[in-house]
């Protein structure tokens, strides 16, 4: 743990009558994205859902819907908000003036987590709307944690970083990216949210053993899994799997979610959808299809609020 | 490194591909691709929610090409897409191919401006009674100063791009090209609750609103106009919602 963050204290949401049936909420029932076409009937019917997951970069605006039915619906349900534009890859300085309005948003939604992603997404004043992959070697490492315990520092909690689906490797990384998580975790505290979707789709793409990689994946620390469709890019050069988030979970990344639940005990689970969005009601049949497996694993000793 | 990999993503630039594990060039253009893919499909994507009324205007192909070639020179600043666009009407007015349609760029200007609106702040606004008792509690209503929110815009067009925008939201009802788009119009866009508003006004009733802005009082805001009327546009402005407060 940095020098940083041994002198912080981790505050997660406020100690209100709602705070701890919301926390037990969210470790035993899963979520579903929260997409503004659900608005409505989320609030009519209050739907048996354990919590929502924003992106927190839909949420930023001083007013306009989004950030009003957030504050509606984040009084029936626990929210957690996940980042996709911090770029905590990226080879220069966190755009402070995005992570204050970030923590804001933190600070007013006081989340059950608040997670991002290893990947990077903005350069020279350019934002390029993806999550694109980083080198895993020393130098970049030490920039992820940097920025890590910058982001920490400001939003005053542990933040959780999510494994990132690739397209490539690149030739200079000097390890893989199950060490390289492993010493981002080891270094600044971070939890982990393990995208199991995101692990199949790596891990094909590179010819990797998916099994083999949850193996070795730190999950200790995980304090969150996604999991979420992907499409298939069967050009003739290398086939490939594309995290598309708009389909639903495939059978095969059931089976690795069953698997991952074993290794790390029950875990608090979203089914994450951006486009294509079905009736909400068949989320919500994912995300029971994940109780349903949730059952059937039995704790493990350390129970899951200790790690988060 | 980001440099070169930023510049495969937004050019042709083939530099970056020796970063990429892969046997051959081939294979390592295939996994960049995605990327490439990823940025342009996306931001196309999210210019096309944003310029609804553009693209219909155009059809969804020129639209989309259209926008492509302006991400690639203009890729967004912000982590925030909703802020994406601000300079896109700019660029649709010096675009040649869009030029036969000479009204496109204004309605570019005023899709990006109801967005920018929308996400704006609100304001509590006055309801008919709590207007009603404001002007009774006073001796001269005519020194009430009227309050509109800050954000409000009045936009003088010399087309009709008002009656499109709400022909595009009617649900159907009329069609665009229904709309006498050779017609001048006056425009008030206004944050009413959740959402910006588009009111098609007169040109007494632009005078009298940019009065209010100005802080006048009621009486000095009144246009010198025999086709004006108070009672009527008073009406109107309870009616939408846009009265913050009466001093």
């Amino acid at each position: 743990m940095s020098p940083v963050l041994s002198e912080l204290t981790f505050t997660q949401a406020e100690d209100t009558p709602h705070s701890s049936s919301f926390a037990k909420r969210f470790r035993s029932r899963s979520g579903i994205s929260l997409k503004p076409a659900y608005y409505q009937l989320i609030l009519s019917e209050l739907p048996d859902v354990g919590f929502f997951e924003i992106h927190a970069e839909n949420y930023l605006s001083k007013g306009g819907p989004a950030r009003h039915y957030l504050q509606l619906i984040r009084q029936h349900y626990p929210i957690t908000v996940h980042g996709v534009g911090l770029s905590i890859g990226g080879e220069h300085p966190i755009n402070n003036q995005h992570l204050d309005r970030v923590a804001q948003l933190v600070d007013e939604t006081q989340p059950e987590v608040f997670s991002e992603h290893l990947a990077w997404s903005s350069h020279d004043n350019t934002f390029l709307n993806d999550l694109l992959p980083v080198a895993y070697d020393e130098a970049t490492l030490r920039r992820v944690c940097e920025h890590i315990d910058q982001i920490q520092s400001r939003v005053k909690r542990q933040i959780l970083i999510e494994n990132p689906s690739t397209y490539f490797e690149f030739n200079r990384s000097e390890m893989s990216e199950i060490a390289f998580i492993t010493e981002m975790s080891k270094r600044t505290g971070c939890g982990l949210l393990l995208d199991v979707n995101n692990v199949e789709v790596s891990c094909f793409n590179h010819g990797h053993d998916a099994y083999q990689y949850l193996n070795n994946f730190p999950v200790a620390a995980v304090g969150q899994i996604h999991l979420a469709g992907h499409t298939t890019d069967d050009n003739s050069t290398v086939p490939l799997k594309i995290d598309s988030h708009d389909e639903p979970v495939s059978p095969d990344v059931w089976s690795l979610y069953q698997y991952t639940l074993a290794l790390t005990g029950d875990c608090p689970t979203l089914i994450e959808r951006d486009g294509n969005l079905p009736p909400m009601a068949a989320l919500i049949e994912e995300a029971n299809m994940a109780n349903r497996i949730r059952e059937s694993i039995q704790p493990l000793e350390i129970p899951r609020e200790h790690v988060i | 490194m980001n440099t070169s990999f930023k510049t495969a993503l937004l050019t042709e630039d083939t530099r970056f591909y020796n970063e990429i594990k892969a046997p051959n060039m081939q294979e390592q253009e295939v996994r960049l691709n995605v990327y490439r893919n990823n940025v342009v499909v996306s931001l196309v994507d999210a210019l096309c929610d944003i310029f609804p009324i553009t693209e219909t205007l155009v059809g969804e192909e020129f639209f989309r090409a259209m926008a492509r070639i302006y991400l690639l020179d203009n890729p967004p600043s912000s982590p925030i897409i909703s802020e994406y666009g601000v300079g896109f009407s700019d660029f649709v007015r010096n675009f040649d191919p869009a030029k036969s349609i000479p009204f496109l760029a204004d309605v570019a200007a005023l899709e990006q401006t109801m967005l920018t609106l929308t996400h704006s702040e609100e304001y509590d606004t006055l309801d008919h009674e709590a207007v009603s008792s404001a002007f009774v509690s006073v001796e001269d209503p005519g020194k009430l100063q009227l309050n509109i929110p800050p954000t409000t815009q009045i936009l003088a067009s010399p087309f009709a791009i008002g009656s499109l925008y709400q022909a595009h939201f009617s649900d159907g009802h009329q069609r665009l090209n229904k709309v006498d788009i050779h017609k001048s119009e006056y425009l008030l866009l206004v944050k009413s609750h959740l959402y910006a508003q588009l009111h098609i006004i007169q040109k007494e009733e632009a005078i009298f609103i940019k009065h209010l802005m100005q802080k006048k009082s009621l009486e000095d805001a009144v246009p010198d106009s025999g086709l004006f009327d108070l009672g009527e546009t008073l009406a109107k402005l309870i009616e939408w919602n846009i009265l913050t407060h009466i001093e």
